[in-house]
């Protein structure tokens, strides 16, 4: 039986050095990279002040074009969106935007609609996008927020990164050996952060009008958003981005916002439901110039 | 509570921690363990289903002991009758009630009528299938006399309910484990090493093929109009890489637990896809359902003796009751009867046990097996898909399609490209492991040392976590 134990202890630890020496080198390389947008931010991100940046969810993420947006208000911007996010985690990418020492003038938020009116906002699905930063206080801190048996994981990977790269190994692992051979790739999204849906529709069904419902921002985490922009002087803009059947109305006097549901009527100019495609996305960035130059000057 | 799981990972140690070093004084305590620890890996799922696998036990154990007392062969066919009807019974309600009663609606449709039939809302125990063949062993083996009752109801329900295979098998025999708990048990350090290199190639297949292959086979097996004819045959081959990655890993896990314990179980698959016929695939594969077959259907049937037209009888009888058990659903039924099909002209030609599993296997028999594992693939479309118009809509597309060399949904992402390469790197490394142990005349797969640590480290970045599968036979 000593010799079962031994033999099996020592298969166990030289499992646990094996897998947390690749997992500490994966995370060195992806912290390295610019292949998720929170590489991205350290690694590719060309100025120090930006007069805004987009923090939003896929609907941040294909409505609002930061290059074109620029070339009408002539102002510096990034979209720092990630698809299947939410308010959390643009509270986390604030976090880690102002902790690079970077500024800004104007923080766009625009997750999907519904989320300003989530009080308890859950852990995001690709809020381990930055677990290579675990070891920053503010990353650490968010996944302790969390209850789930993911966030749990997520935690504890600052000590036994394994955790997290064996369970997110496709996610993770991988893009740190393509990041290894291409240190500047990104995942799905151009210099400033932009990405487009193709134009082409998702489904083949027509959509019916649903009626308008309310959005009141009780997010507990867009109250968070709002005070840290206060205590760092950044004014908070929320954006509600164009539905093909979900119209919003919006009512509040905290909080000062865009909302462009209603905007777009042409089903050609939708890619889903909630999503615009390429040519939804210049039509809805050029409206949004319009109403954020108003705002700005 | 699945084997894939931290639960287990916890459970586990704690149940191999008292077995050896608090309840190892005497046999009666590890078996009451046994007992405790499998009614806690069961209930993990739903303590109610505990009440009838308790029950079975005690009808089981009774009979067992009211035919030990009586000599009288009408007394005893009556005992034996009345085991197999409550376990049977048992089976039949749970599983297959709502399947007679629709398919008495459409046969009676068929006819120009229309019948009501009320189906109920019934939740399938885990495992039911097993440990209700298991339990029927008993009683047949003990009416045969092969086997003396027990009269230690402890030791029999830990045979009934022994944890590692009492969801998805080895369907055990009693005459192999039952004696195995009366014995007292000494622990092997050879055996016991073993049975952790098992545990750790089950878990490789189950999480590295079984549920990355499930990527792609989910998606095609549910919309098989979209996809091209080489698409739907890959989908059909990952299939059978899942379903055996599934199953086999499960049996692997299974029986590499138990020998943590020092039990024994039987094998149940040795390299099914290196067969070289369907016979010789069902010598290798789910050998303990067809054992269990053979056994108590097929040779009182009259098994390969009498006329060829008889033996043809026995083997389609078989394969269709085969099917039935995997499923309610006609689609098993036809999977069944598609190898019986099969099976046909190695019986007409008495073929049927020309590969035995010790024939030597050479580098010329390699076409064969490909056929035959042509043959089997083709056969899983039956048995995965969820209707059998389904399954006929998915044969037509593969023989008939326009678009027929089509790749697209193994790289049109780079998710998809990722679950490709580990995919496909998987199944090759488990064929060169099952082809190198093959060779050897191994009945398993056996690692060393550092080939069980490269399997680790293969299972923590290739392994699905985030998304696992149930295992497949659990439906069962």
């Amino acid at each position: 039986m000593k010799k079962f134990i031994k033999k099996t202890s020592v298969l166990l630890v030289l499992l646990l050095v094996v897998t947390q020496l690749v997992s500490f080198f994966s995370l060195y390389i992806l912290r390295q990279s610019t292949f998720y947008k929170p590489n991205f931010l350290v690694n590719g991100l060309k100025r120090d002040n930006y007069d805004y940046v987009i923090l939003g969810a896929s609907t941040g993420l294909t409505t609002l074009d930061s290059k074109l947006i620029d070339s009408i208000t002539n102002l510096q911007g990034v979209n720092l969106s990630m698809d299947d996010t939410n308010l959390a985690s643009h509270y986390l990418m604030l976090k880690h935007f102002i902790a690079e020492g970077k500024t800004l003038k104007y923080c766009i938020i625009a997750p999907s609609n519904m989320s300003y009116n989530v009080s308890q906002t859950p852990l995001s699905n690709n809020d381990y996008r930055f677990l290579m930063y675990i070891n920053r206080d503010y990353v650490l801190d968010h996944y302790s927020h969390f209850k789930s048996d993911t966030a749990k994981r997520l935690y504890y990977s600052k000590w036994f990164p394994f955790l997290g790269l064996s369970y997110y190994n496709t996610e993770l692992f991988y893009p740190s050996l393509i990041s290894a051979i291409k240190p500047h790739k990104r995942n799905r999204f151009d210099d400033l952060g932009n990405y487009s849906y193709p134009t082409h529709k998702n489904r083949m069904t027509k959509v019916k009008k649903k009626e308008a419902i309310v959005v009141s921002f009780e997010s507990d985490y867009l109250k968070k958003i709002k005070l840290l922009c206060d205590a760092y002087q950044i004014k908070l803009i929320c954006y509600l981005s164009p539905t093909e059947s979900q119209p919003i109305d919006v009512y509040s006097k905290d909080y000062l916002f865009i909302n462009h549901s209603n905007l777009i009527k042409n089903s050609d100019l939708f890619y889903d439901d909630i999503h615009v495609n390429g040519k939804g996305r210049q039509v809805a960035s050029e409206a949004f110039s319009k109403v954020f130059m108003d705002i700005v000057e | 509570m699945i084997f894939n799981s931290l639960d287990f990972a916890i459970f586990l140690p704690i149940v191999f921690f008292l077995y050896w070093f608090v309840c190892n004084k005497t046999v009666a305590r590890q078996n009451v363990l046994v007992v405790v620890a499998s009614y806690v890996f069961y209930g993990w799922w739903d303590y109610r289903f505990l009440a009838l696998i308790l029950f079975s036990t005690i009808v089981d154990f009774g009979i067992g002991r009211l035919l030990l007392r009586t000599d009288v062969q009408k007394k005893r066919k009556l005992l034996l009758g009345i085991s197999i009807s409550i376990n049977l019974g048992l089976l039949g309600f749970f599983k297959y009630y709502n399947f007679f009663a629709d398919s008495f609606v459409d046969v009676f449709r068929f006819f120009g009528q229309t019948i009501q039939a009320n189906t109920l809302d019934i939740i399938l125990p885990v495992g039911i299938s097993f440990y209700t063949f298991q339990t029927l062993s008993y009683t047949i083996d003990v009416y045969r006399k092969k086997l003396e009752p027990t009269s230690n109801f402890i030791e029999f329900a830990a045979f009934v309910s022994f944890f590692p295979q009492l969801v998805a098998g080895p369907i055990e025999r009693a005459t192999n484990l039952l004696p195995q708990f009366r014995q007292k048990r000494v622990f092997k350090y050879a055996e016991a090493m073993d049975g952790v290199y098992l545990v750790i190639w089950g878990l490789f297949k189950k999480v590295v093929i079984a549920d990355n292959c499930a990527f792609f086979v989910n998606q095609i097996f549910n919309t098989p109009g979209q996809f091209s004819s080489l698409e739907l045959f890959l989908g059909a081959v990952l299939f059978g890489f899942q379903i055996y990655g599934d199953f086999s890993g499960y049996s692997d896990i299974a029986i590499g637990t138990s020998r943590l314990f020092g039990l024994k179980l039987l094998t149940n698959f040795r390299f099914p896809y290196f067969s070289r016929d369907i016979a010789e695939f069902w010598r290798r594969w789910h050998i303990s359902l067809s054992n269990w077959f053979r056994d108590y259907l097929y040779i009182p049937f009259g098994g390969s003796r009498g006329s060829k037209g008889e033996q043809i009888r026995n083997v389609f009888i078989i394969f269709l009751v085969s099917g039935l058990w995997h499923g309610a659903n006609w689609t098993y039924v036809i999977w069944g009867g598609i190898h019986a099909i099969l099976f046909l002209p190695l019986i007409l030609f008495n073929a049927h046990k020309k590969y035995l599993v010790k024939t030597k296997m050479t580098s010329a028999q390699i076409p064969f097996m490909l056929l035959t594992f042509i043959m089997v693939t083709i056969a899983w479309i039956y048995f995965r898909s969820d209707t059998v118009d389904i399954a006929n809509a998915y044969l037509g597309s593969l023989f008939y399609n326009l678009d027929v060399f089509s790749l697209d949904l193994f790289y049109n992402s780079s998710k998809s490209l990722l679950f490709s390469v580990i995919s496909f790197t998987g199944i090759l490394i488990l064929l060169i492991m099952e082809f190198l142990n093959a060779k050897k005349g191994h009945e398993e797969v056996r690692l060393s040392f550092t080939t069980a640590l490269g399997v680790m480290i293969i299972i923590v970045f290739m392994g699905t976590f985030k998304n696992p599968q149930d295992f497949i036979y659990f439906q069962f």
